[in-house]
C-alpha cells in the first residue's frame, strides 16, 4: 500500500473541494512552465510599478497568492513567539490583480497586544536583509509584511491600519497579513488573512462582512472601531513541481507525526481562555437581554436584531470551540484504541478498557 | 592538525578495507577528479565516485540523532527552483518551448545552490530548524565567508537560540570539492552536518531524496582522512508546522468550510495515517509469517526488534492514565453540553420574541378592532 492510494481515495473529496474554492493547482509535474511563477521578470515588475493601476482603484487588489515556503516560514514563526506578538516582512511581486508572496523573513520586533509596530534599527535590519537576499538570487521586493494575533483571531487592529495605511501610501504594493498560530493549532487549520486598507475619507460600498470570526471581549471594540477600513483578499496557495514531489515524499516518513499530535495538550490555556471569554460574553448579553425584556416597546426591531445576533454569535463560538475540542478528542480515543486495547496474553483478564471509558467512571 | 579541527566525540578510527581504494580517497580529496583518471580506467573512475568520500559506511557511529524540519526541505526546493527557473526564463508567448527545451536536459540546467543549516544541539540530539541561502565563491572554490558571517548576524537577532549546524546543498550524491567546504565550515561548528537534497524528480522513489552526512576522520595508509558518512534521520515537526504542511500538501480547507468537511478532513488525516501505520505492520507481519515458514533465515536481532516493539503494548496502562484520559473525555462531554444549552437558550429567545412578536401584533390588532 503505497501513500498515493489513499490519496487518490481522498482525491474526490478533494476535487470537490478545489471546484467550490477556486484552487488553482500548479501541479502539473515534469513542465517548467508550473514554475514559470518563479521566474521574476524585473523589467516587467517595474513597469507594473511605473503604471501603479491600483491608485485609481482602492480595491484593486482582490487575490493573494502565496507560495508553500513563505506560508511555512510565516506559520513557524508566528508560533515560535508563543504569546508575544511577532512580525516580518513578505517578498514577491504582482500579477495583474493578485499579489504573489514568494517569501518571508522574520523581522527582530516583539509587540505586546495588538501593538505591532517596526522601529528604527528593525529597518536597518530590513534593508540589510534584502541585500543580502538579492545577492543570493531572491530578486522580489519586499510587497508586504506580516504579524501574529496569538488567540485572537486575523483582524487589523487599529494600529495595524494606521500602520498599513502609511505603507500603502509610500510603499505600494503592500499588504498586511495576519496569522494566528494559537488557533490554527486548536483548529487543526491554517487561520491566516490578507488585508489591505483604503484610502483616508473612503467610504467602502456596503459588503457582507466576509468571515465570521471569534473576537475576545477585550479586543471587540478595537475590532469594531476599525473593520471597515479595510478590506480582506482571497489567499490561494501555490508550490513548485518539486516542492510537490517532496511533499508527497514526506508523507512517508510523516505519519507518525499526523498520530501522535494530540491538540488537546499544547491547547488548554487557549481552550480555557475561551470559555471564560464565552462566560462573559454570556453574561452581558444576558445583562441587555433582561433590559429589553422590560421594555420590549422602545425601539424593539432595531435592538432585537443586534440582541439575536449577539447570542446568536455566542453559539457560534461555543459550536466552533466544541467542534475543535470533539476533535481532539477523537484522535486521542482513536489512538487509545490502537494502542492500548491490545493485551500481552500473559495478562489473561481481558479488561473491558478502551473504547467505552465511560463505563468506567 | 585535522584531528584538531575535528570534535573529539566524533573521531572515529576505521580501516577502509581494500588497499587499491585507498589510495584513490588520499589523492582524490585535493585533486579534482578528471586528472586521477590518467592511470585509471573508466570502471574504477565510477567506483571511486560511489565509494570514496561519501558512503562507505552505512551510517555513521557518532550517535547523534538527527531531526530535521521539513522547513528546511521546502526552503531548500525553493532555492533550486528559484536559481533554476532564473536561469531559463519562460519567454512570454512560447512558454511551451522553454518547457520542452528544459526537459530534454535537465541535469544541464540546474545549477547547484549552497546553503546553511541552522538549529540546536541538545545533547545527542541535533535538530535543524531552518536553513539559509549561501553564495558559492569560485575562487577560493568554498563558500563566501563574508557572506555567510552578514546572514549569521542577521539570523542571530531573529533567532537567538539557534546555532550553525553545517550547509546544504543539491545534487544526486556528495562529491570530491564538497569535502573542501565542508573542512571551511569546521571553525564555526567543529563537526558540521551537510544536507544534500536531490532534485530530480523520480516518481518511482518512495524516499524523501535528502541525505545528511556527516564527517568522520579514518586514518588510512597512517595518514587520516575525512571522509563523508551517511546518517539517519527523523522527520520533526512542531504542531503548527504540521498543520502548514499539511495545509499546503493537501490543500486542505482554509477558510472554516461548514462543520462537516472540518470533521472529514480530520478523519481523512487519521484515517491515511492509520492505513500507512497498517501497511508498515503488513510488511512485518509477512516477514515473519515467511520466516515462520522457514522462506527466509531467521535473523534474531531483528527478531528481538519485532519482540520489543510488541512487548511495548499498550502504549499506556495505568491508573493515573486512565483517570487523566476520563477527565478528558467528561471536560470534552461536559464543553459539548455547554454548548448544546448555549445553542438551545438562544434558539429559546428567538422563539420568545417571535412569540412577543406575534402577540403584540395580535393584541394590537384586536385592541384596535375593539376600539374601532
Amino acid at each position: 500500500m503505497d501513500p498515493y492510494s489513499f490519496s487518490s481515495s481522498a482525491a474526490m473529496a478533494q476535487q470537490t473541494w478545489e471546484l467550490e474554492n477556486n484552487i488553482v493547482t500548479m501541479e502539473t509535474p515534469q513542465s517548467s512552465e508550473s514554475d514559470a511563477i518563479f521566474y521574476y521578470d524585473e523589467s516587467a515588475q517595474s513597469k507594473f510599478q511605473q503604471e501603479k493601476p491600483w491608485s485609481n482603484d482602492p480595491h484593486y487588489f482582490k487575490r493573494v497568492k502565496v507560495s508553500a515556503l513563505a506560508l511555512l516560514k510565516m506559520v513557524v514563526h508566528a508560533r515560535s513567539g508563543g504569546t508575544i506578538e511577532v512580525m516580518g516582512l513578505m517578498q514577491g511581486k504582482t500579477d495583474g490583480d493578485a499579489i504573489i508572496v514568494m517569501d518571508a523573513f522574520a523581522l527582530p520586533v516583539e509587540g505586546t497586544e495588538t501593538r505591532v509596530n517596526a522601529q528604527a534599527d528593525a529597518y536597518e535590519y530590513m534593508v540589510d536583509y534584502s541585500q543580502t537576499n538579492k545577492q543570493a538570487g531572491r530578486l522580489e521586493n519586499v510587497v508586504g509584511w506580516y504579524h501574529s494575533h496569538p488567540g485572537y483571531g486575523c483582524w487589523l487592529s487599529g494600529i495595524d491600519v494606521s500602520t498599513q495605511m502609511l505603507n500603502q501610501q509610500f510603499q505600494e504594493p503592500f499588504l498586511a497579513v495576519v496569522i494566528d498560530p494559537t488557533r490554527t493549532v486548536s483548529a487543526g487549520k491554517v487561520e491566516i488573512g490578507a488585508f489591505r486598507t483604503y484610502p483616508e475619507g473612503y467610504k467602502p460600498p456596503d459588503e457582507p462582512v466576509s468571515e465570521y470570526q471569534t473576537i475576545p471581549l477585550n479586543k471587540i471594540e478595537d475590532f469594531g472601531v476599525h473593520c471597515k477600513q479595510y478590506y480582506s483578499l482571497d489567499i490561494t496557495y501555490f508550490k513548485s513541481s518539486l516542492d510537490c514531489h517532496l511533499l508527497d515524499l514526506l508523507w512517508n516518513k510523516y505519519w507518525v507525526n499526523t498520530l501522535s499530535s494530540s491538540p488537546l495538550l499544547g491547547n488548554g490555556d487557549y481552550v480555557a481562555g475561551q470559555i471564560s471569554d464565552l462566560a462573559e460574553k454570556l453574561e452581558q448579553a444576558e445583562g441587555q437581554l433582561s433590559h429589553s425584556r422590560f421594555g420590549p416597546l422602545i425601539a424593539p426591531t432595531q435592538r432585537k436584531k443586534e440582541e439575536e445576533s449577539q447570542l446568536a454569535k455566542i453559539t457560534r463560538d461555543s459550536a466552533k470551540i466544541t467542534v475543535e475540542q470533539v476533535h481532539g478528542l477523537m484522535s486521542q480515543v482513536i489512538k487509545d484504541i490502537l494502542f492500548n486495547s491490545a493485551h500481552q496474553s500473559n495478562k489473561s483478564q481481558p479488561e473491558s478498557s478502551g473504547p467505552e471509558p465511560m463505563v468506567q467512571s | 592538525m585535522m584531528i584538531g579541527q575535528v570534535g573529539s566525540g566524533r573521531v572515529s578510527l576505521g580501516l577502509v578495507k581494500t588497499p587499491h581504494r585507498r589510495q584513490k580517497i588520499s589523492t582524490s580529496i585535493s585533486i579534482p577528479e578528471n586528472s586521477i583518471g590518467g592511470e585509471h580506467n573508466n570502471s574504477d573512475l565510477a567506483a571511486l565516485k560511489d565509494s570514496s568520500t561519501t558512503t562507505q559506511m552505512a551510517s555513521s557511529s557518532s550517535g547523534l540523532t538527527f531531526k530535521l524540519h521539513p522547513l528546511v526541505i521546502v526552503n531548500i526546493s525553493d532555492h533550486h527552483t528559484r536559481v533554476k527557473s532564473q536561469s531559463q526564463p519562460p519567454t512570454a508567448n512560447g512558454g511551451g518551448d522553454a518547457a520542452t527545451a528544459s526537459s530534454n536536459s535537465p541535469p544541464l540546467s540546474s545549477p547547484r545552490v549552497f546553503g546553511c543549516v541552522i538549529g540546536v544541539q541538545r545533547g545527542r540530539t541535533v535538530e535543524i530548524f531552518n536553513s539559509f541561502e549561501l553564495l558559492y565563491d569560485p575562487s577560493t572554490h568554498s563558500l563566501d565567508r563574508s557572506f555567510l558571517e552578514k546572514k549569521q548576524e542577521l539570523y542571530k537577532k531573529v533567532f537567538p537560540n539557534f546555532y550553525i549546524l553545517g550547509w546544504y546543498s543539491t545534487g544526486a550524491d556528495a562529491e570530491e570539492s564538497d569535502m573542501h567546504i565542508h573542512k571551511a565550515l569546521m571553525d564555526i561548528n567543529e563537526s558540521p552536518v551537510y544536507v544534500l537534497l536531490n532534485p530530480s524528480i523520480n516518481h518511482a522513489q518512495k524516499d524523501l531524496p535528502v541525505t545528511i552526512y556527516e564527517s568522520e576522520l579514518h586514518v588510512i595508509d597512517g595518514i587520516p582522512q575525512l571522509i563523508f558518512v551517511r546518517s539517519s534521520y527523523t522527520i520533526e515537526t512542531v504542531e503548527a508546522e504540521r498543520i502548514s504542511v499539511d495545509h499546503v500538501a493537501h490543500l486542505k480547507p482554509s477558510d472554516g468550510g461548514s462543520a462537516a468537511t472540518q470533521l472529514a478532513a480530520h478523519l481523512t488525516g487519521i484515517h491515511s495515517a492509520i492505513k500507512m501505520l497498517n501497511s508498515r505492520i503488513r510488511v512485518l507481519h509477512h516477514y515473519l509469517n515467511a520466516m515462520q515458514k522457514g522462506e527466509i533465515p531467521y535473523e534474531n536481532s531483528l527478531l528481538r526488534q519485532v519482540s520489543s516493539l510488541l512487548r511495548r503494548l499498550p502504549a499506556i496502562e495505568s491508573e493515573k492514565f486512565r483517570d487523566d484520559f476520563l477527565m478528558e473525555y467528561n471536560d470534552t462531554l461536559l464543553i459539548s453540553y455547554l454548548a448544546m444549552f448555549t445553542d438551545c437558550s438562544s434558539t429559546m429567545n428567538d422563539l420568545v420574541d417571535k412569540i412577543n412578536v406575534a402577540y403584540d401584533r395580535h393584541s394590537r390588532r384586536g385592541g384596535r378592532t375593539a376600539f374601532i
